[in-house]
């Protein structure tokens, strides 16, 4: 029974981080945006996190530069498991205008496994709340072939 | 059967399965009502039911720089101590272990949760909850003064009636105090310590204005910065708890009276006077205000509530 | 010290809340939204003018010899787009249109690439009569 509730309760209560990695603010604005009154995530139990401790799901934003490489890959790698890393605009999927810049070398999916791709410059909150939704999907079935 | 029935006050009725629901649910109205009045839709009230078993089922990491056994004791311990002040606290007449805890003892009782989100940080060895702990304490040495004074003026009010003119810190004499002369609140000498009191809610079970020490965009929720999984979601039920206990504690100070005589019934209005009371004074200023710095918070407790509550202590001194 | 927006709080509490309940309610794009690339693969005639203008790089064309012509595609990578509409504004034959579709999420990289294939038809075989009327042109 319990574990019944776990499952549950993996699926109401996602908590966010979000990890700038060299974005130009855009997408920033619009995934603080999903949190406001107008779009409220929380109302699916979502919560912004300080700590990459908490978070059950990595928002990512922004080319991954050669400064910020290191630190996005420590502090994935600082989140428990199970947990689900969603690359929030074009820029971690491809590099977007930055490619070919001296301090972009690889997209995202080089360093960490990437499972959900948001793509827009920037995407709307609504395509974030989706995105975010098909996360929590992801977030239950890791969970369910953990245990 | 004396055993059998210590056991389930202990573990069932005023002990731990009743807290772990009623502050659960306590602290799921109040981000409800908080969404509400932010004009959102908010979380389903069974949100933190959902964290908490989110939580229990996340893998535990314990950092290579921690103490390994404060760090997971230290949750435990504080979730002890908030379970006994749930025994000790009256529901109008009813209490579980009457006789050997006053007042004193719960205001002890009451810092260990926060001593041990104290030891909790400190063992996790994180630059940041270095600074969350030196900002938990100040926040401890705030509210604590305007708490003695108010509960100095809620004893001596009570002891001028039960016990010879005498302060009484007998939660018990205070509860028959009122049954016999109405609420503490309708003595208007008591009003300012009321308020008071209400101020010091907020403080202690650290929301927003006064959350500086689980400040999570600056400091990275502070004390908590390093716990996951199974001791995380035990400081959030101690959250919840500490919600549900003081508030409890309020309502028993200010509130009580004869009550029904029916424990049910009884639970049930103190549980709604809890709700009213973490409603007026956790969710609207939750609501409405932005965070605190440090000294704004020690300088606005040492002012107000503290003189609310000194004001209070005079006039009831005065016998009025 | 005061508290500013307490009668905001508490009137707002017994007031319908401002949500959009977006998954629940499906939501149009605003007229003029730049969206997800359709490519019209009939219209396009390859000149790459799309691949001049694009800033980012999102657009590739390969081209494949057949025996009918050229074999062209086209591919706009949507991972990659800014969605400018620069493309848009710049194709000679308006086989470029940015729809109003903003979901486009996944969970494999390669969903989403637009791409869209026709066949350049070789120039016919020069003959005498054509070559003087391009002549006196």
């Amino acid at each position: 029974m319990f574990k019944k509730i776990i499952e549950k309760s993996f699926e109401k209560s996602p908590w966010l981080f979000h990890i700038n990695a060299g974005s130009c603010n855009a997408c920033d604005i619009e995934f603080v945006a999903t949190l406001t009154p107008r779009y409220d995530a929380e109302r699916f139990g979502f919560k912004l996190t300080g700590t990459p401790r908490h978070a059950d799901i990595i928002v990512v934003s922004g080319p991954v530069t050669e400064q910020s490489k290191d630190r996005v890959i420590r502090t994935i790698a600082q989140v428990p498991n199970p947990k689900v890393i969603v690359a929030l605009g074009s820029c971690p999927a491809s590099g977007n205008i930055f490619a070919g810049s001296y301090s972009v070398l690889h997209t995202l999916d080089y360093y960490v496994p990437v499972d959900v791709y948001v793509p827009g410059c920037s995407p709307k909150p609504e395509a974030i709340i989706d995105g975010l939704y098909k996360a929590v999907e992801i977030l239950k079935n890791k969970r369910r072939d953990n245990k | 059967m004396l055993i059998l029935k210590y056991l389930f006050y202990i573990f069932v009725f005023p002990g731990f399965l009743f807290c772990f629901f009623a502050g659960l649910i306590l602290a799921g109205i109040d981000r409800k009502i908080v969404a509400r009045m932010q004009k959102r839709i908010g979380p389903p009230i069974l949100q933190p039911f959902y964290d908490f078993f989110k939580l229990m089922g996340k893998e535990t990491i314990i950092p290579n720089s921690a103490a390994k056994r404060t760090f997971i004791a230290a949750p435990v311990a504080g979730l002890i101590s908030l379970v006994t002040i749930s025994l000790f606290i009256p529901i109008f007449k009813f209490s579980a272990f009457n006789a050997v805890a006053d007042v004193i003892v719960i205001i002890y009782l009451l810092t260990i949760p926060a001593v041990s989100l104290i030891i909790g940080g400190s063992s996790s060895g994180s630059p940041y909850a270095g600074v969350g702990i030196s900002r938990e304490m100040v926040s401890i040495v705030s509210y604590e003064l305007p708490l003695i004074i108010a509960l100095l003026a809620v004893g001596k009010k009570a002891g001028m009636a039960v016990n010879d003119g005498m302060v009484t810190f007998s939660l018990s004499k205070i509860v028959e105090y009122q049954s016999l002369k109405g609420p503490m609140l309708f003595h208007w000498s008591m009003i300012p310590a009321f308020l008071a009191m209400l101020f010091v809610i907020p403080c202690e079970v650290g929301s927003l204005p006064f959350d500086i020490a689980e400040a999570e965009v600056e400091i990275c929720e502070g004390p908590l910065v390093e716990y996951s999984g199974f001791p995380l979601g035990i400081y959030k039920l101690n959250y919840a708890l500490k919600i549900f206990i003081f508030s409890s504690l309020f309502v028993t100070l200010f509130l009580s009276g004869n009550g029904t005589g029916i424990i049910l019934f009884d639970a049930a209005i103190q549980y709604v006077l809890c709700i009213i009371v973490v409603i007026l004074s956790v969710s609207l200023i939750r609501a409405v205000t932005a965070r605190l710095r440090v000294e704004q918070m020690l300088k606005f407790y040492w002012t107000y509530p503290t003189a609310l509550s000194i004001l209070s202590l005079i006039l009831v001194w005065l016998g009025l | 010290m005061n508290f500013p927006f307490v009668k905001e709080a508490v009137n707002s509490l017994f007031k319908k809340p401002s949500t959009e309940r977006y998954p629940f309610v499906k939501k149009e794009a605003p007229l003029g939204y730049r969206g997800r690339i359709l490519f019209k693969s009939d219209k396009c005639i390859g000149c790459g003018m799309c691949i001049r203008v694009c800033a980012p790089g999102a657009i590739t064309k390969s081209t494949k010899k057949t025996d009918d012509g050229e074999e062209i595609t086209m591919n706009f990578f949507m991972g990659r787009c800014t969605f400018c509409q620069m493309c848009a504004d710049f194709c000679p034959r308006g086989a470029i249109e940015l729809t109003n579709e903003f979901s486009m999420i996944t969970e494999d990289k390669s969903n989403l690439n637009v791409s869209g294939t026709f066949i350049k038809k070789l120039p016919p075989k020069q003959q005498a009569g054509s070559q003087t009327i391009s002549k006196q042109v």
